[in-house]
């Protein structure tokens, strides 16, 4: 029982983060049209950019925790300037192409992206996670052990799927992003700066994966390739809402990220968890109706 | 379009040049030659099923890898002709091919595309590599393939590595062939009509059961052909030549040299083996004093921004954009046929 209850802690932990990186995909989609296949792939530079500035530099006389924020400052901030020149320098330039040449460009920067990394940080190569919090601070309640870490990211998860929510429903400017989610003419003509909202989208759906893959560090084999392919649990979670609910995305993320730790504790397996993405995959595709989800009618 | 006869003898002239071509070269410029034509089967079958029929894959090297393991599996562990290892991987293939095909009855475009990324890692980080499929894929070390006779000639990689070349070369000019027939035949036509339009090709009476299936079946058998080769030519099957991002390239270079076109797929095998062979093995030394060492990354990163170029810049892909800069120059002869003919 303990057991189940300490493998329930690290499934919400990892659901949380895919929930997080089917946000930024859901976000992206709904504002721009473009399903993302790079979202892993930009999540995963973002964070070896703050890998490098935790690990690559010493940091004489600084605390830990500045050390820490110092990083993932650094990982948001590379996380913002990618997600803008992906927009300015790509996607701009094909807004009214189809949406599956959009997302085959997508696989472009990926490709791009994993092997640009792999040349800087090295391919197939185990690199030390980034711990937010010390690795050894645990509580045990009722004899189940939780981490801090744990916790952080649940916190944060959360914390972030709801300001976005909030940030689309109530600020101006998420009205804006809305707008154009529904419908880019008519939105251009109410005077939406179409433009503007995209570079923004962009942005924020990079900032969202850079998160995701900092925080995913502590409880997968962290390279290059791994935290690209984390694509597929994340487009999992994002089918699961439909691509467009952001609370049935995040509940989405949560569901397979249990389902996705619970084999564990029988099956030794590296593989089976994608296993379960991809019977998540098709079995949310084929009870959908064909048509079901938004732009793909198209 | 140039009629039967015609066709095929381009590919009888095509066979015999690039036969030769590989003679004179080292061994492993040979070696290339030969993956490039597996790789090539790899595009080829991306042509049929996304350039023909619109369905979109990015499990391509999944098929090719199901197909290299069912080859290697026969050969090695139960040690029978290679002909049979080539037939029993094509049938895996095919049948793993339907498999996909069924889930895509419903499903089409970006949801497909998810869909296939799946399955290629699954295979890719399951099937390929857990103790629970060591029987298919041999374990941790591979199937090894040392001797091989393929209706009593020997292909081995390492003394007779042209002679299987030879038999790659004649497989792929006749699959060639009868993809550029099967575009012109009333089947092409109903494939091309899913691309198109889904509704309109079944108002119209297509069955799209059956072509869909159709297209992935053979889709995915030809995919499966040319991994079948790959035991042979490479001497062993391990899970990372058919891994996840095998497939994405494969993808990748479809779309970047045309996915409509059938040459296209041979350029696409030569650009996919010749040049990571050639950057890794002269990649590195030193320029202007500073020493450079060129290896596999930076051809995947090429391939990824050449392809976002490609799709901005020239979207029917390189072979595509040729044919139309030639246009002109295809005109001038099919005017002058239509000349020739017109007196009789």
């Amino acid at each position: 029982m303990t057991e189940f209850a300490a493998y329930t802690i690290i499934g919400l932990s990892v659901g949380a983060v895919f929930a997080l990186a089917a946000l930024g995909i859901v976000l992206i989609y709904r504002v721009t049209g473009v399903l993302n296949f790079a979202h892993g792939a930009m999540g995963m530079f973002s964070t070896f950019v703050a890998w490098q500035v935790f690990y690559g530099y010493p940091h004489p006389g600084m605390p830990s925790w500045a050390v820490t924020a110092e990083a993932i400052l650094a990982g948001l901030g590379f996380a913002l300037v990618l997600g803008l020149v992906l927009e300015l320098l790509v996607f701009r330039w094909v807004r009214s192409r189809p949406q599956i040449v959009k997302a085959v460009i997508t696989i472009g920067v990926l490709l791009a992206l994993q092997s640009a990394a792999s040349l800087i940080w090295k391919n197939n190569q185990y690199h030390l996670p980034i711990y937010l919090a010390p690795q050894d601070l645990t509580r045990t309640i009722a004899g189940v052990p939780i981490g801090a870490n744990s916790v952080i990211i649940f916190v944060i998860a959360l914390g972030l799927a709801f300001g976005l929510a909030a940030f689309l429903r109530w600020t101006a400017f998420g009205r804006s992003m809305r707008a154009v989610s529904d419908n880019p003419t008519t939105a251009q003509l109410w005077g939406v700066r179409v433009d503007m909202v995209g570079a923004v989208s962009w942005m924020l759906g990079s900032l969202i994966a850079a998160v995701a893959g900092i925080l995913i560090t502590p409880f997968i084999n962290f390279d290059t390739t791994s935290l690209t392919l984390l694509i597929v649990d994340s487009l999992a979670a994002a089918l699961i809402g439909g691509l467009v609910s952001l609370p049935l995305t995040v509940l989405g993320g949560f569901i397979l990220g249990l389902l996705e730790t619970y084999p564990t504790i029988w099956i030794q397996s590296l593989g089976f968890p994608r296993l379960i993405a991809l019977v998540v995959i098709l079995a949310v595709l084929i009870v959908r109706s064909p048509r079901g989800l938004p732009g793909t009618a198209k | 379009m140039p009629g039967h006869a015609f066709r095929f003898l381009i590919a009888i002239v095509a066979f015999a040049v690039l036969a030769r071509l590989p003679v004179g070269l080292d061994a492993a410029f040979q070696f290339d030659a030969a993956l490039a034509l597996i790789w090539g089967f790899g595009i080829l079958s991306l042509v049929l099923l996304t350039g023909y029929a619109g369905q979109v894959s990015l499990c391509q090297a999944t098929f090719a890898g199901v197909g290299a393991y069912g080859a290697g599996m026969v050969v090695a562990s139960l040690h029978g002709g290679y002909l049979l290892g080539i037939v029993v991987g094509v049938l895996f293939a095919t049948v793993l091919g339907v498999l996909v095909g069924l889930p895509a009855l419903r499903l089409h475009g970006i949801t497909l595309a998810i869909v296939t990324l799946g399955i290629a890692l699954v295979f890719d980080k399951y099937v390929f590599q857990d103790h629970l499929f060591d029987w298919f894929t041999g374990g941790t070390g591979g199937w090894q393939v040392t001797t091989a006779s393929i209706l009593g000639i020997p292909v081995d990689s390492s003394k007779h590595l042209l002679a299987a070349y030879d038999v790659l070369l004649a497989l792929f000019c006749a699959c060639a062939v009868l993809m550029v027939n099967l575009h012109q035949s009333g089947a092409g036509r109903r494939l091309r009509a899913i691309r198109d339009s889904e509704v309109a090709a079944s108002t119209m009476g297509v069955n799209l059961t059956r072509y869909k299936l159709l297209a992935f079946a053979l889709s995915a058998g030809m995919a499966g052909l040319g991994g079948s080769f790959y035991p042979l030519v490479t001497g062993s099957v391990s899970p990372q030549p058919f891994w996840v991002f095998t497939s994405l390239q494969l993808a990748a270079i479809g779309v970047l040299m045309g996915i409509r076109y059938v040459p296209a797929a041979a350029l696409g095998g030569l650009f996919m083996a010749v040049v990571p062979d050639v950057l890794t093995r002269y990649g590195h030394g030193t320029f202007m004093g500073r020493a450079y060492d060129i290896s596999y990354d930076w051809f995947q990163l090429g391939v990824g921004v050449l392809l976002v170029l490609q799709l901005i810049l020239l979207p029917d892909g390189v072979w595509g954009d040729l044919r139309a800069r030639t246009a002109p120059l295809s005109a001038l002869f099919r005017a002058r046929r239509l000349k020739e003919v017109k007196p009789a």
